[in-house]
């Protein structure tokens, strides 16, 4: 079922992200990059609204703005106008040091290409969170390993990223995503560098975590086999929401 | 300069001028043949601005240390000629009765010169010579001088000067070649026939020291009596003026003078001029002297070309002090080759993708290198015109330092390059690092094309160890695998090599037929060049790594052993086991232990090499200088930094450890730590190169430091603690009598002078006058089977030296239990003498002065050596027994060969000068009891001074030197801490994702800024650690070598606070370096680095 959607005008925060548990309130988020000749309107006036525990999907054409909104909303990027409640704060009034501060603590990040630290092995990729919002090394080092053991790569745990395979390296992203314990999970094309055996078993492993730990998700993607698996796709094109449908694997 | 290590420099330049068309030439053929190439070299450069400044910096530092070294040697002699001339100004020889052995002892005319004349030549005889020497062709002026020393004061001003020397010049020899010697300061020709009596000139020293004027009344006393003159005028500082051996110089007429100095009717020198001016006299030196020299035949007299052997010295001592300037720099040089080609390295990993797409589309192996090399050229040729440029800036600065130093020796520096030094330096700086780049480039070039589209690591290189099948065919196939690389175009390396080898002979035989062409041998050496490249391009080509550097190293081991050459041996030892790592590690044994065992078998093996303590006495013995240190620490450096960078992961344990206390910095120290660690060869490259000029700059404090405290020791001064010297011009038979009679007071002096030996406090020491005083071992004949005579200072002791003297002797001949036995003898037996440690062939320090043959340092006893002593002038002659060598401790001040006073009068009829050397009971006092004896015996002209203070005085001015010696090579310094920089910009650029990465997953700014900057730290602090403690550890062992002291030192000193003042300076450098790219790291936009590849 697809429906058209409209930009909604911008509503108070608290009422409205209280009232239905909005994980994420993204509203009328405009974001334009300027270079010397060129000006490029990435996003036009968004808005997107996602409760706690859902599996979102972005789709839209290369260059629609869906990396620049997961972007956006993550706080990894600023934005010219508009508004994004996380779990009900503001993210773009905060301080840079306290947004990174509000990253580690609510959210992971699953990127295509893993960006994994070469120089560092598995265990040690995965508890870097942890250490930067201050755990103790030796409780770090026991809950990535916890973490590790939920992706299935404990005995990999000391292997470093060149000695494992691609999708390996995917889960030790996930499972870096998800030490903390974070509210979101952002995945920007989490299957985008795996053949499809991988990409399958990884989004396995995120359908999995999702109904287990009722862990939200916003993935960006390509792929239609992915988004199906996801609670509801939200299609983009040229800077804008223009459609959104519920997905296969949306609960009954 | 016209020399350096003994090749003319025109040569040198034509050769390098060579190089340089070759290195051109080969990026011209780049340009004309594959255009498109070059252009994408040239169009690289502008792509990363900062970057570009780095390379830029760091390929210009090589050249910039040349560059200044050679401008220095320039100045240097420069300022030696220019000091010759102006001194010597007409006098171009100079005829006198002179020892023989002078020309041998490597002293110049002014150092040599004593103060009176052991020979004096009659005045009759002298007049008539000069007639005659001016009536042969070719000299334009003869005048005969006579000179003495004297002390002058200027009572009106306060000003006394203990030693002057008092010049008379007979005026009516003045015309022709001399008449413009005798100037005035300010440019009028001083006429001595009108000088009035009671009037004297005096030179622009004697008026600096004296605070002279004309018209100002001044005391001269000569022989023991005062004179008063009015000053007619200043003269300028020449040899005639009496500038001679001692700078401040009176000058009278002849007679006058004579009738001063108590010598009438004698002259001592007969000066000769040139035809021609100044300078261009030069040119008939040898032709004059070969017929002064016949005019003397069968007299006692002799001709010195002067000013030739004082421009010979000035070239000698420039080219001495630019090998100093450029062996002590090989350090930095070899760190800025390192960096090059890190830099290199480190443009072809950025570019790695792009260099993998065009090998995919089409780009042979040749053209990268092609591409690289254009790049690296058009950097090069620019960096090298910019260094040398800096290198002279650098040079005025250290010339300004140099300057200051040598003032005190009335040597007056002036800057001065040559444009063929400043063409050498670039041709070097060019030549230099167009093969590093091309080398660079060469090993760029062997890419994986998939690994490199697609970023990931290189697969493991080379192939599979041969398959085993029955033992022996395994056994060939696998040296074949060790040996050789596995394809190739064999005949085309083989036909190379041999026209190579051709070319190379055919140019050797050209060069050894006769007296070749300039063009000719311009041309051989440039083809023999050419030749040692394809050879070193074959055997590259043609072996594996691991093999070539296995069996040259033993090549070069045989070579060194063939030859007792150290550096060859040295170097052959460390490739062998560098080689043999390799070897094991192509044969995949696990690279930790194998390069770790290498490494510490090589930092062993290069201590026990430099303390003389390998097992074998061989290798112990070979010879070795200057280069042997470069070796040793280019060895060790490399052993310590495989050592690290293979076991480093030890000290991430540590400092997560460490870093676990304050949990904030443990993400960053996570980070900082495990980058470092995982680009061996970075981090290797950079620790080597910071590395090598901390070991180079503590070395050389930490020898010096243990130099000094050499003579600093209670061994250098023996019981004595002042020395006072008469003045010759107004001798003291009896100090302690005259000092009494003046009405000093003796209570300081150790000893009543009433007790049952009359012991004063005072032992006298008398000095042989230097141009007479001739030694000669006897068994020492030259070529024609007669004695070789050397000229050596010799000293007759007092009986109340021996007495009370008894230094420490570092041997004894044999039948002499201790060292009291051996002062025992030389009290009772006159035939016997002693010698000072650096009579010693390498004996102490070694040096030109060795006199004594078949004793080495370590023999501890010898038997007595048979020596003859000689007056040249008298020829007298007297046999002695050398029965003791003192130590070097108190060789430092008291050397020479020492006689027994009886033995002394036998052969001279008098001494020159008495030197006094004085106990006190409290050594404290001695810079008082000087300043008294001196402000006492003023009027006679006696120079008092404490023997700490001359020690003092001498330390502070080799310390100077020495300082700016560190500070030039502390130019390399540069060198590291621009690498850590150009890493930490590489680090910047390639890591972005990453970076953006850690932001997004909660880093803050300041946890990546501080991750940057402990990594850059991590770096340099174990390159500086390595490099002190490497430097620290060699010198240990060599302060402990009988090379440094023969029997020991009694500690090793540490120079702490200079060794923390460079680290230091090192490490706040090299975080400064990193403080802009570790802010650009921090501020990288987090969704822009994400997607950027």
């Amino acid at each position: 079922m697809t429906t058209e959607f409209t930009n909604l005008p911008a509503a108070s925060p608290t009422t409205n992200g209280a009232a239905r548990d909005l994980i994420i309130d993204a509203r009328g988020v405009v974001k334009t990059y300027r270079t010397e000749d060129i000006v490029v309107n990435a996003l036009r006036g968004v808005t997107l609204e996602v409760p706690r525990g859902e599996m979102v999907a972005i789709m839209g054409p290369s260059g629609c703005g869906k990396t620049t909104l997961l972007n956006c909303m993550s706080g990894l990027d600023e934005i010219d106008d508009g508004l994004i409640l996380i779990n009900g704060e503001d993210i773009n009034r905060m301080s840079d040091n306290k947004r990174t501060e509000f990253r580690a603590k609510q959210m992971g990040f699953v990127f295509q290409f893993y960006n994994l630290l070469p120089v560092l092995s598995a265990v040690e990729n995965v508890e870097l969170p942890l250490l930067v919002s201050g755990t103790k090394p030796r409780e770090a080092r026991e809950r990535a390993l916890s973490a590790l053991d939920l992706v299935g790569l404990r005995d990999w745990a000391k292997h470093r990223p060149a000695q494992l395979s691609g999708g390996q390296r995917q889960r030790v992203t996930i499972a870096r995503a998800l030490v903390n314990n974070p509210a979101i999970v952002w995945g920007d094309e989490p299957t985008g560098d795996l053949d499809t055996t991988n990409a399958d078993a990884i989004m396995d492993l995120i359908v999995g975590l999702n109904r287990k730990q009722n862990q939200t998700f916003v993935i960006v993607t390509h792929a239609p086999e992915v988004a199906q698996r996801c609670h509801r796709i939200v299609h983009m094109k040229d800077g804008e929401i223009v459609s959104e449908e519920v997905a296969a694997g949306a609960p009954a | 300069m016209n020399e350096f290590f003994g090749i003319d420099m025109t040569w040198i330049m034509l050769a390098l001028l060579g190089l340089l068309a070759v290195s051109l030439a080969t990026v011209g053929w780049v340009f004309l043949r594959n255009r498109v190439m070059f252009m994408i070299g040239v169009r690289n450069i502008p792509r990363r601005r900062a970057q570009t400044t780095l390379i830029i910096i760091g390929l210009m530092l090589s050249t910039l240390i040349i560059s200044a070294a050679f401008a220095i040697g320039d100045t240097a002699d420069y300022s030696i000629t220019n000091s010759a001339y102006q001194r010597l100004h007409s006098v171009d020889e100079i005829v006198q009765v002179q020892s023989g052995g002078d020309d041998d002892d490597g002293e110049s005319f002014f150092e040599g010169e004593s103060l009176i004349s052991a020979a004096p030549i009659e005045q009759a005889r002298a007049d008539e010579l000069v007639q005659r020497f001016r009536g042969i062709d070719g000299v334009d002026g003869a005048v005969a001088v006579i000179r003495g020393p004297a002390a002058a004061s200027n009572l009106a001003r306060g000003q006394t000067e203990p030693l002057v020397l008092l010049m008379g010049v007979n005026p009516s020899q003045l015309d022709g070649g001399f008449e413009s010697d005798l100037q005035t300061v300010s440019g009028e020709s001083a006429d001595l026939t009108a000088l009035p009596e009671g009037a004297i000139y005096l030179n622009e020293s004697a008026a600096d020291e004296l605070d002279a004027r004309p018209g100002d009344t001044v005391t001269l006393y000569a022989q023991n009596q005062p004179y008063e003159f009015t000053i007619a005028g200043v003269l300028v500082d020449r040899v005639l003026s009496g500038a001679l051996s001692i700078d401040s110089g009176f000058v009278l007429p002849l007679d006058r003078a004579q009738e001063l100095l108590g010598r009438p009717g004698e002259v001592d020198f007969i000066l000769v001029s040139n035809e021609g001016g100044t300078r261009d006299g030069l040119d008939r030196s040898e032709e004059v002297m070969r017929r002064v020299e016949s005019a003397l035949l069968g007299s006692p007299l002799r001709a010195s070309d002067v000013k030739q052997q004082l421009v010979d010295d000035a070239a000698e001592i420039s080219s001495g002090i630019v090998t100093i300037f450029v062996v002590l720099g090989l350090f930095s040089i070899a760190a800025g080759m390192l960096l090059i080609f890190l830099i290199f390295v480190m443009l072809a990993a950025e570019r790695r993708t792009e260099m993998g797409m065009s090998r995919a589309v089409g780009t042979k192996r040749l053209h990268l290198v092609q591409i690289f090399m254009s790049e690296g050229m058009v950097y090069n040729i620019g960096a090298a015109a910019v260094g040398c440029a800096l290198g002279v800036v650098v040079s005025i600065g250290i010339v300004q330092v140099l300057a200051r130093l040598f003032d005190e020796f009335g040597l007056n520096i002036t800057f001065n390059v040559t444009v063929r030094s400043i063409v050498v330096s670039y041709c070097i700086g060019v030549v230099l690092t167009f093969l590093t780049v091309t080398f660079s480039a060469w090993r760029i070039g062997n890419i994986n094309i998939v690994a490199a589209i697609r970023d990931t690591p290189e697969p493991v290189q080379g192939e599979k160890p041969p398959v085993r099948t029955t033992l022996i065919p395994t056994v060939f196939r696998y040296l074949y695998w060790l040996v050789f690389k596995p394809r190739g175009r064999e005949w085309l390396r083989s036909a190379l090599l041999l026209v190579a080898a051709v070319a190379g002979l055919a140019a050797s035989a050209a060069l050894a037929s006769g007296d070749p062409a300039t063009w000719l041998q311009v041309i051989a050496v440039l083809v023999q060049i050419a030749a040692v490249l394809v050879a070193v391009w074959f055997l590259f080509a043609t072996f594996h790594m691991g093999s070539f550097l296995a069996v040259g190293g033993i090549a070069l081991m045989l070579v060194g052993l063939g030859t007792d050459q150290g550096f060859f041996f040295g170097f052959g030892w460390s490739a062998l086991i560098f080689g043999l790592a390799v070897v094991l590690a192509q044969l995949r044994f696990p690279q930790r232990p194998i390069y770790t065992a290498a490494g510490v078998i090589l930092l062993v093996s290069w201590l026990l090499l430099a303390g003389g303590n390998t097992p074998f006495e061989r290798v112990n013995g070979m010879d070795g200088g200057a280069e042997i240190f470069f070796l040793s620490g280019v060895s060790m450096v490399l052993a310590a930094t495989f050592v690290i960078v293979y076991n480093a992961d030890l000290l991430l344990h540590l400092l997560n450890w460490m870093g676990s206390a304050v949990s904030t910095l443990v993400p960053s120290i996570r980070t900082a730590v495990a980058y470092p660690l995982a680009n061996k060869f970075r981090t290797g490259m950079t620790i080597a190169m910071i590395s090598l000029v901390m070991f180079a700059l503590v070395m050389m404090s930490t020898m010096n430091e243990n130099f000094g405290q050499i003579f600093n020791s209670d061994e250098a001064i023996g019981p004595y603690a002042v020395v006072a010297i008469e003045n010759p011009g107004n001798p003291i038979p009896d100090l302690a009598g005259t000092l009494q009679q003046e009405g000093f007071d003796t209570t300081p002096l150790a000893g009543d002078g009433n007790g049952p030996d009359g012991d004063d406090g005072i032992d006298p020491v008398y000095q042989a006058n230097r141009s007479i005083a001739e030694v000669s071992q006897v068994s020492n004949l030259n070529e024609e089977g007669a004695q070789d005579w050397s000229g050596y200072p010799v000293l007759g002791m007092s009986d109340d030296f021996v007495r009370n003297a008894r230094f420490t002797l570092q041997q004894r001949a044999t039948g002499f239990e201790s060292d009291d036995a051996v002062w025992d003898a030389l009290a009772e037996d006159p035939d016997y003498a002693l010698v000072d440690a650096f009579a010693i062939p390498q004996g102490g320090f070694g040096g030109p002065g060795a006199i004594v043959e078949g004793l080495e340092p370590t023999d501890e006893t010898f038997e007595p050596i048979p020596f003859l002593v000689r007056d040249s002038a008298t020829g007298t002659i007297k046999r002695v027994y050398v029965i003791g060598v003192l130590s070097t401790q108190s060789s430092g001040l008291f050397s020479g060969f020492w006689i027994s006073n009886e033995a002394f009068n036998e052969v001279f009829e008098r001494p020159e000068l008495t030197q006094y050397l004085i106990r006190l009971d409290d050594r404290s006092q001695a810079n008082e009891v000087a300043r008294q004896i001196e402000s006492t015996l003023i009027e006679r002209g006696v120079q008092a001074d404490s023997l700490r203070k001359i020690i003092q005085d001498f330390q502070d001015q080799q310390q100077g030197f020495l300082y700016l010696i560190q500070g030039f090579m502390g130019i390399g310094l540069f060198v590291g801490i621009a690498a850590v920089g150009v890493i930490a910009f590489r680090t910047v650029v390639e890591r972005r994702q990453q970076i953006g990465m850690l932001r997004a997953i909660g880093y803050s700014r300041r946890a990546v800024a501080l991750s940057f900057l402990m990594e850059s730290s991590f770096t340099a602090l174990l390159g500086i650690v390595s490099g002190i403690a490497l430097a620290l550890l060699l010198a240990y062992q060599l302060v402990n070598t009988d090379d440094f002291v023969p029997g020991g030192v009694d500690g090793f000193y540490i120079p702490w606070v200079q060794i923390i003042l460079i680290g230091t300076f090192a490490f706040l450098a090299s975080i400064v370096m990193t403080i802009v790219p570790s802010r650009q790291a921090s501020s990288i936009p987090i969704a822009e680095a994400l997607r950027y590849e």
